[in-house]
């Protein structure tokens, strides 16, 4: 198995076949489509298409359960902002008024597209965050020439957040220790609790801030001076290389935006009015 | 002797370089914004989990005593790293990717400002004064307020995600999130760490070094 960014996938997982830079490339341009899609036929589409792609790349599914109660409650403080919080609008057609509260047909419309253009742009960040490991992303940055400096406080941050997890369990462990147990406390002793997490985490990571220049510097590394422009090996690099197919994806991704805008700008497609979920609900409520 | 002047060193001594003292940016900043967007991940990941209001808006976010405290100490390294951490925090707790992008001027403007602050009016980072705790507090009130108005205003409201009666909830939701965090943990950060950290050649007196 592979640690990814959020879980873990197989070895044998198709998606290592594919170089980390087509990935990413994936994430970039298709967390855009759903800004130009208000029907939310076509943005259910999408998040079909990649939930097939993590199924293909086996991608455990339990992991994303931690997904479910962001969705639900984006899903309701979308839906509440426009209809509790919606205010009154004489101009739009009323459907039911309970406890003093409007609800109007367009506000209801509106909260599903916007629940359904938001969805698929996690959906893709979740695609990526679970099929891709720390080295994806460095090889990914790397392949398109970001600067080495910036790439590698990008992959210690990533290192560092792992290791503060990992202290964080320690305090943890070390205050329950001393008696600190929080379940059934409030939340006022839960945040004192908190508090007294922060310290040590702080304190422990300037300490590790030290530990890791000292390590750097006798390394030789240095992000300044003479020594900064000499031009480094990308060992990581030499063991991955573009293959025919992954130019293939490449295209097709772009390709997949520019049809996009075509269709979206110079045909009028993917407009809510033309949504056949949409007009199937103007039905059902009416 | 020496011990008893140094724990006399005043708010403006702290900000001052001394001369023939030589500063530059070295390889423990560049670690240190790692370190910071690496604590600011996982804290900033605990309060957009934990007490979501949709969108990266939190009720009570945590991240912001990485960023602010952060930032008071190591001046644009801490910017930086408040900037970004959020981005990856969000991404992990569910926020579109760009829509994540679109935060990062109020991030790095709520960041920048107590950091300003604190270097501007030569304030102590060990809390010694009421005007310390004041000028803190109103740095937070006000970088808060800029922060709640890009977020809800410029981005939530450009990605169309809100209607326009429900920027009230989200605007005091941001502010709300951000002040009654730093509250709680600004204060007491900057009060037990900052005799430890101005005394480690990390902590940065202008904005580099």
């Amino acid at each position: 198995m592979n640690k990814t960014l959020l879980g873990y996938v197989p070895d044998e997982s198709p998606i290592y076949a594919v170089h980390p830079f087509v990935k990413l490339f994936f994430l970039l341009i298709v967390s855009l489509f759903p800004m130009f899609v208000t029907a939310p036929d076509w943005n259910i589409g999408l998040m079909v298409v990649i939930i097939i792609f993590m199924w293909i790349s086996r991608v455990n599914m339990s992991t994303l359960k931690i997904y479910i109660p962001v969705a639900i409650s984006m899903g309701t403080i979308i839906f509440l902002s426009y209809t509790v919080m919606g205010g009154t609008h004489p101009e739009f057609e009323l459907l039911a008024r309970v406890a003093g509260v409007n609800f109007y047909w367009e506000r209801i419309r509106d909260a599903l597209v916007v629940y359904f253009r938001v969805l698929p742009m996690i959906f893709t960040m979740v695609f990526f965050l679970s099929t891709s490991r720390e080295r994806d992303v460095i090889v990914a940055m790397r392949s398109i020439k970001v600067p080495f400096v910036v790439t590698y406080v990008f992959a210690m941050s990533l290192r560092s957040a792992g290791m503060v997890l990992e202290d964080f369990h320690i305090v943890r462990q070390a205050e329950q220790a001393r008696g600190f147990d929080p379940a059934g406390k409030s939340l006022p002793y839960k945040i004192r609790q908190y508090v007294m997490y922060m310290i040590p985490l702080f304190a422990l990571s300037l300490r590790r801030s030290e530990e890791f220049t000292n390590a750097l510097v006798a390394r030789g590394y240095a992000f300044t001076g003479e020594i900064s422009k000499v031009k480094r090996a990308d060992y990581i690099l030499t063991h991955y290389s573009y293959k025919y197919f992954d130019y293939i994806f490449i295209a097709i991704i772009g390709l997949a935006f520019v049809a996009l805008l075509v269709f979206r700008y110079g045909f009028g497609y993917f407009q809510v009015d033309q949504s056949w979920l949409i007009g199937l609900l103007r039905e059902a409520v009416s | 002797m020496t011990e008893g002047m140094k724990s006399e060193i005043t708010g403006k001594e702290i900000w001052t370089v001394e001369e023939g003292e030589k500063r530059s940016i070295g390889v423990i900043h560049i670690v240190l914004t790692a370190l910071l967007i690496g604590i600011g991940f996982v804290v900033g990941a605990f309060g957009s989990i934990s007490f979501p209001l949709g969108f990266g808006v939190n009720f009570f976010w945590t991240g912001i005593v990485v960023q602010q405290v952060g930032a008071i100490w190591f001046g644009a390294w801490g910017v930086i790293a408040g900037a970004i951490f959020p981005f990856f925090s969000n991404a992990i707790a569910g926020t579109p990717f760009y829509v994540s992008i679109a935060y990062l001027p109020a991030n790095a403007l709520q960041a920048f400002l107590p950091a300003w602050v604190f270097r501007k009016f030569k304030l102590d980072p060990r809390l010694k004064s009421g005007k310390d705790y004041l000028y803190l507090f109103l740095a937070m009130i006000v970088s808060s307020i800029l922060g709640a108005m890009w977020s809800v205003l410029v981005v939530l409201r450009g990605f169309d995600l809100l209607t326009t009666d429900s920027v009230p909830l989200f605007i005091w939701g941001w502010f709300g999130g951000n002040v009654v965090a730093g509250v709680v943990f600004n204060f007491i950060m900057l009060k037990v760490l900052s005799p430890v950290v101005i005394k480690t050649t990390a902590f940065v007196k202008k904005w580099w070094a």
